[in-house]
């Protein structure tokens, strides 16, 4: 039934009301010839609505004209009467037929490119050697050698596990694992000396091969040997070995901060103000044009590529600029205040530095007061073993 | 005689008997559609009120804004609210 009013909508058709009194035998009539009707109605005693084919039309005309019944035509559906509407606008077919292959075209090419990266690590300026390689945005597809551009990116970088392109549309998807660092790991047949890799004080040394360069109590800096890489014997003369042992070290870890009592901090009102901008490729269109009415203000830009389906991008973006209004507040604190407010800040940046808490054994805070501020230096003492192998060079 | 035996012939085979003969078919689906095979007219028509010639007789039907929605060579389906329905035998 569906696939019959298809066919009709194709065809098309008429909706016609037949006025008269023999209406039953011109029902009658039409269904001995076999043509088709529905959706029949009779609205009163004299009216009647139905629909037919086209091509039936001329008969029914007669046969209404033999029943004496008359005929109006309601409307005419169907395909053929909608493209004779627009028979005469050609412009519009025009456009479409230009929009059309303009986006057929414009599929031919990459128009954006989208970085994955495994477990959420960032790797610097990969855009930029990929770009180097030959990915592109704007370069044709068909010139996309997605083997050669991965050899020439992991060739020029060697933080790259994994590497693959996929070209979805007009989107190149670029998915990237992150090596790990490799350590620099040395052979144990090789001779090496330990190196400190800190400033301290040393607390403990155990040599276990080679013989120990430092005392206990002593102050090291980084690059000073601590145990050498040789072994001494009364009468096998010098011996190089692989030295190996534990060396545990006071180290300072220090920072310094001046606040002042007078600063000027920003607010941020909530008032906001967003400019569109139309952008292809670097020619841009600003819609509402100047800068923000605000005294002080903060710029977000945001760029939204413009894309038909999920992976179908066009050269086109919309740039979104959001100013946001701050204002500058004078704010005064105390000595105490400012005190307190140096050392938290202090205390967090530290903290983040060392890797174990546990061994943090002292803290040590020095202020000095000024005229505009205060002066703030933390100290943390941590125990910590320290050493490098470092590879003995003759 | 010999549409007797087309009549057992058939019976055999299992042919619904509405193909065959000219018997009408009266389905109804709800109290808003019903679907007529085998009709031979339309004799009357009104929003309230059909009458439809079959082979056996006449079959009338009450009720209101009735539609005939499609009317092909062998059947005919009427939609709206039918309230009753009766039918007039032809008697031999």
């Amino acid at each position: 039934m569906f696939i019959k009013r298809l066919m009709n909508y194709i065809n098309g058709y008429l909706r016609i009301v037949v006025e008269g009194y023999y209406i039953e035998r011109f029902i009658n009539i039409c269904r001995s010839k076999q043509y088709m009707m529905w959706n029949i109605k009779k609205d009163n005693d004299i009216h009647l609505t139905l629909n037919i084919e086209i091509k039936n039309f001329k008969e029914i005309c007669r046969i209404a004209k033999k029943t004496q019944c008359k005929i109006k035509i309601k409307s005419k559906r169907g395909l053929p009467f909608l493209l004779n509407k627009y028979k005469k606008r050609k412009v519009f077919a025009l456009c479409l037929v230009v929009i059309l292959f303009a986006i057929i075209f414009s599929s031919n090419f990459v128009w954006n490119i989208e970085i994955i990266e495994e477990n959420g690590a960032t790797i610097e300026n990969i855009m930029g050697d990929i770009q180097e390689a030959g990915l592109t945005i704007g370069e044709l597809k068909s010139k996309i050698d997605t083997k050669e551009i991965i050899n020439k990116v992991r060739l020029e970088r060697d933080d790259i596990a994994w590497m693959g392109i996929e070209l979805k549309g007009t989107n190149a998807i670029v998915r990237l694992v992150k090596a790990d660092e490799k350590p620099e790991i040395i052979d144990e047949d090789e001779y090496c000396n330990i190196v400190s890799n800190k400033n301290g004080v040393i607390t403990k040394i155990n040599a276990q091969d080679g013989t120990a360069n430092v005392k206990v109590g002593d102050t090291v800096s980084v690059g000073d040997v601590l145990i050498n890489g040789w072994m001494e014997g009364k009468y096998t003369g010098i011996r190089y070995v692989h030295a190996k042992g534990e060396i545990e070290a006071r180290v300072w870890y220090t920072m310094n901060k001046t606040i002042p009592y007078n600063a000027t901090e920003k607010q941020v009102t909530g008032n906001t103000e967003e400019h569109y901008a139309l952008k292809f490729n670097n020619f841009k269109i600003n819609f509402p044009k100047g800068v923000s009415n605000f005294k002080f203000y903060d710029t977000i830009e945001t760029e939204n590529k413009i894309r038909l389906f999920s992976n179908f991008y066009l050269p086109i973006s919309i740039v979104k600029t959001t100013y946001q209004e701050y204002e500058e507040v004078q704010k005064t604190y105390s000595v105490e205040e400012a005190k307190n407010l140096g050392i938290q800040e202090i205390e967090a940046k530290l903290e983040s530095q060392i890797e174990n808490k546990e061994n943090i054994v002292n803290k040590n805070i020095n202020t000095y007061e000024n005229e505009n501020g205060i002066d703030i230096y933390v100290t943390y003492e941590v125990l910590e073993t320290i050493g490098t192998n470092e590879k003995i060079v003759f | 005689m010999k549409k007797n035996r087309m009549r057992k012939l058939n019976k055999i085979l299992e042919i619904p008997e509405e193909v065959y003969s000219d018997v009408p078919k009266i389905s109804l689906i709800g109290f808003d559609e019903m679907i007529i095979e085998n009709y031979k007219g339309i004799v009357e028509y009104e929003e309230f009120f059909i009458r439809i010639s079959t082979y056996k007789g006449m079959i009338c039907i009450n009720g209101y804004n009735l539609n005939l929605e499609t009317m092909t060579n062998d059947d005919i389906r009427v939609t709206g609210k039918i309230e009753s329905f009766e039918f007039e035998r032809i008697t031999d």
